[in-house]
């Protein structure tokens, strides 16, 4: 038995839980592979488990559809959400982190993190359809920045937080400016900071429904749009939904992975201690 | 009562002894100490035997009943930790409790038990606070109640004054001593600290690599070294050695010249001698026998208030280091040469194991 | 001016330009009769739209749905994520492989499980109910009776790994030392984890309630994906609610409205939770 309880009965009770665990979570995602690789005259079908696979569905989304399109333009907006994240929130981050008078500022950073996009979301998209930028990716890309930005600053102060005073007081000894400190030294002390915050606005980005369904239209559109779009418009697609499902799910499974240890202290930030 | 008893107690982590075939047997009531630099495995010796850690073999019992598979809690032990482990979210009163509630005694009783062990700790005033609202005596005090009021079989501390300061870890000494008095209990008592080892035990065990050195009085410890780890360890400043070989008709030869000796040792055994600073004396004109008159050069002194710490070198390069009265001093001059004496029987002549 | 106010210029101004104003403009809002169909007549009407959403059925019925929802998933994910994380943190081998598995759902977009659990759960065509039909067990998942706790079994599938990876950090972040003294004070494992583990984390569950059930409170994507609030109005929540009012019936004032009675609700519960959960003073 692989959990060190003292006795026997509760280590097998604890096994088996975590088992079950596994299962309940690993068996959506291979139900969801199946399908991608079912025939699609079999979609939908869930007594039938032994198959051809067959790569068609697969063929149609890269080929015969916008899923492409789709992945561009949640990539970009992705991209482009964290990079101005990063420029605007690093700096302030290490402010926040650093200066006296900032205590309490800190917190307004939490407090923009917790707001309802609810009560963004009509505003802006009053501003953008008034500036006709409906339908555009820097439409969405204003919107995500209200989710990504604050995230983003919030996860760096608990990084900055970590790099001792010392570094950058020995940095301006030896003639630096404070602002060449925080460049030149402090951000490459934060580097893996800088790409944990990173990803993770990048996932959140890439994930988000909410702006986006409200924001693009057909040339903006992104892919969980997409996604949500192969049950309105033409009924039940489930073979190429899967596979559309699969590509927005992977790259973000392997990107979060890459994070995992960081996260902790980017969502606590450094204002919970444990 | 309280006898424990180790045979051939070992302890590996992966694949490193730790403890390394411990054989002791530590008396009702006595009050023994744990001496050793660190790392030595005094801490997994105390652990092993609260049950905090499980044996790699051997046995561990207490008063005759083998414990050595039991949990911590048959075991009627208690413990107190280096960082005093104090439940960080209890009062004082429920941490001191703690043990009682575990054990199922009625509050009532509880409090009662509590109040009485606060009572002797000077605790009382404290009873409803936080351990991170106490200086670092009085979480050393909870610490101590909490062990105490379960009126355990056997006490285990370990290294419990390290982080106190100076004055308070006298005065904490001095407490734990008049506890056992009272109490009666045996006492394993962990420490790296030598002065708090000679002056708290009945016993001193000195452990180092996992395997005990000696164990013994302090007196004992101090003036009949067993080994030559001890005899480096024990003493500060610590003791002069030089390296030597017996040569004939049982004269130690030495970098600092022959010197004749009662020895049953083997011609051409190679010896380290070793002479305690305090032993070092200058010469006296009028010669006594069984006096080894070497001439140095004074390099150093440095003075410590009612004594100095004198150092000298010999022609052959030999360090020696001597303790020196205050009112001596004088005697001694930077940079001149002095003859010494290094009396014989104060010699400690150790045989250089080969390996 | 002092560097750390250059330092903190551009988020300064990005926020105001994105959020800051934004939020006073929903501000205004809500005080305007604001139709999409009518943008060219816009009428003040004070706090028309705040009385009319306060008395509105569907709103009170979205707020009712949205506190059951936070409620009863909050609850289920804490006591599963913490229960797993000490099981984990007992894991004598694989512990990091089984984390990694068990973290996954978290990171996936909302609406992909949504979708997912749509045709798991559909009871023509759905794995679980086909199966579960073998054991004779019908159940309309997506029914007037199940719809909002299959919506929060959901939740808890996606979520209950944000609650693990808080607790297993929080656990691992606890002094060793008290522990081992509890051992050699007889304590059993009950005793252990309710008078020391516990009390230990509360700060790290107080934290992870407060951010789950702020998220929670957001819940949209299940509800669009798979029910769009019916049958009925039994699973529309608050999110789904001023989507509908704003974005289908294009009125944007009785939208504003109700967002910002949503946040000053979202206050007044965080301010709850943080006032029941400090510790208790003893006197
Ligand atoms: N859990 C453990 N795993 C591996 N090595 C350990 C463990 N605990 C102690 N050790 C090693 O055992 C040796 C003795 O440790 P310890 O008993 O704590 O020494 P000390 O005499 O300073 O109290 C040390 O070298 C330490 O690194
Ligand atoms: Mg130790």
């Amino acid at each position: 038995m692989i959990v060190s309880f003292e006795n026997r009965l509760s280590r097998f009770l604890g096994t088996t839980a975590i088992f079950i665990a596994i299962i309940l979570v690993l068996f959506p995602f291979l139900w969801i592979f199946l399908e991608s690789i079912k025939p699609p005259s079999l979609g939908g079908r869930p007594d039938i488990w032994r198959f051809e696979p067959s790569w068609e569905n697969w063929h149609e989304i890269v080929f015969n559809s916008n899923v492409p399109l789709n992945i561009l333009n949640s990539f970009f907006i992705a991209l482009i959400t964290v990079v101005i994240s990063l420029i605007c929130g690093a700096p302030a981050a290490y402010a926040f982190s650093r200066f006296r008078g900032f205590q309490g500022a800190r917190y307004s950073i939490l407090a923009a993190e917790m707001m309802p996009p609810a009560i963004l979301i009509l505003p802006l998209f009053l501003l953008l359809y008034k500036l006709e930028l409906i339908d555009s990716r820097v439409g969405v890309i204003t919107a995500h920045l209200t989710f990504v930005v604050p995230v983003v600053a919030w996860f760096l102060i608990g990084f900055f937080d970590e790099v001792p005073k010392d570094l950058e007081d020995q940095a301006m000894i030896d003639g630096y400016t404070r602002f060449q400190a925080f460049y030149k030294v402090i951000l490459p002390a934060v580097r893996p900071g800088l790409a944990a915050a990173g990803i993770f606005g990048f996932v959140l980005s890439w994930n988000d429904l909410f702006y986006s369904l409200l924001l693009t239209g057909a040339e903006s559109r992104t892919l969980p749009v997409a996604i949500a779009g192969f049950w309105t418009f033409r009924g039940i697609e489930l073979g190429k939904m899967a596979v559309a499902i699969l590509i927005a799910v992977i790259p973000v499974l392997i990107l979060s992975y890459s994070i995992q240890k960081h996260l902790i202290r980017g969502i606590g930030g450094s204002g919970v201690k444990y | 009562m309280g006898q424990v008893d180790f045979k051939n107690l070992r302890k590996s982590f992966g694949s490193t002894n730790i403890i390394d075939g411990l054989n002791l047997e530590i008396h009702n009531s006595e009050f023994l100490v744990l001496l050793g630099p660190s790392g030595c495995g005094k801490s997994t010796t105390l652990r092993l035997l609260a049950g905090l850690e499980s044996v790699s073999s051997g046995t561990i019992s207490i008063d005759g009943c083998d414990v050595t598979e039991l949990e911590p809690r048959d075991r009627d032990i208690a413990m107190v930790f280096q960082n005093y482990a104090l439940y960080p979210t209890m009062t004082v009163e429920q941490n001191i409790g703690f043990g009682l509630k575990a054990k199922k005694m009625s509050p009532k009783l509880i409090k009662e038990k509590v109040n009485e062990v606060a009572d002797l700790l000077g605790l009382t005033h404290l009873l409803n606070r936080k351990p991170n609202a106490l200086s670092g005596g009085q979480q050393q005090r909870v610490a101590i109640g909490r062990a105490i009021v379960r009126k355990p079989k056997v006490f285990l501390f370990d290294e419990p004054l390290s982080n106190l300061d100076a004055n308070l870890r006298l005065e904490m000494r001095a407490e734990i001593m008049k506890l056992h008095r009272e109490l009666g209990a045996t006492t394993i008592f962990v420490t790296h600290d030598q002065e708090e080892a000679m002056a708290m035990a009945d016993r001193i065990v000195i452990m180092d690599k996992g395997l005990i050195e000696q164990v013994g009085t302090p007196t004992e410890i101090y003036f009949q070294p067993k080994t030559r780890m001890v005899a480096g360890f024990i003493g500060n400043p610590s003791m002069n050695f030089m390296k030597g070989e017996i040569s004939k008709n049982s004269e130690l030869k030495l970098p600092i010249g022959n010197i004749k000796v009662n020895t049953i040792l083997n011609l051409g055994q190679h010896i380290d001698v070793g002479i305690r600073p305090e032993k070092i004396k200058l010469a006296d004109p009028k010669r006594k026998p069984n006096e080894n008159i070497v001439r140095v050069m004074v390099t150093n002194i440095e003075l410590l208030g009612p004594r100095a710490i004198v150092k000298m070198e010999h022609e052959s390069g030999q360090v020696l280091t001597s303790v020196v009265d205050h009112d001596e001093i004088g005697k001694y001059e930077l940079g001149t040469n002095i003859s010494i004496s290094l009396a014989s029987n104060a010699l400690h002549i150790f045989p250089k194991i080969k390996d | 001016m002092h560097i750390k106010y250059k330092l903190i210029l551009p988020l300064v101004f990005l926020l105001s330009g994105i959020m800051l104003y934004p939020f006073i403009f929903s501000l205004w809002l809500s005080l305007q009769d604001y139709r999409l169909t009518r943008i060219n007549d816009v009428q003040f009407v004070g706090f028309e739209n705040f009385g009319f959403i306060a008395t509105d059925q569907s709103f009170l019925n979205a707020m009712g749905n949205t506190i059951s929802f936070v409620a009863s998933a909050v609850i289920i994910e804490l006591i599963f994520g913490l229960s797993l994380a000490l099981l984990i943190q007992k894991l004598l081998i694989f512990r990091g492989f089984v984390r990694s598995i068990l973290l996954a759902p978290m990171f996936i977009t909302p609406i992909a499980v949504g979708l997912m659990f749509r045709f798991l759960l559909n009871s023509e065509i759905g794995i679980i109910p086909f199966y579960l039909l073998r054991f004779g067990v019908s159940l309309d998942w997506f029914g007037p009776e199940l719809a909002l706790f299959s919506i929060v079994l959901i939740d808890v599938w996606q979520w209950t790994p944000f609650m693990l990876l808080m607790f297993l950090a929080g656990l691992e972040a606890l002094p060793k030392t008290p522990f081992e003294a509890a051992r050699v004070d007889g304590a059993g494992r009950w005793l252990t984890f309710s008078s020391i583990t516990l009390p230990m984390l509360r700060p790290v569950i107080v934290v992870a309630l407060i951010i789950r059930a702020l998220d929670a409170f957001k819940v949209f994507e299940y509800v669009f994906a798979i029910t769009r609030g019916g049958p009925g109005n039994s699973t529309e929540t608050i999110m789904y609610y001023i989507y509908q009012t704003g974005f289908r019936f294009f009125r944007m004032g009785e939208a504003a409205a109700a967002s910002i009675l949503l946040i000053i609700f979202i206050l007044v519960f965080v301010i709850l939770i943080v006032y029941l959960s400090r510790p208790k003073v003893i006197k």
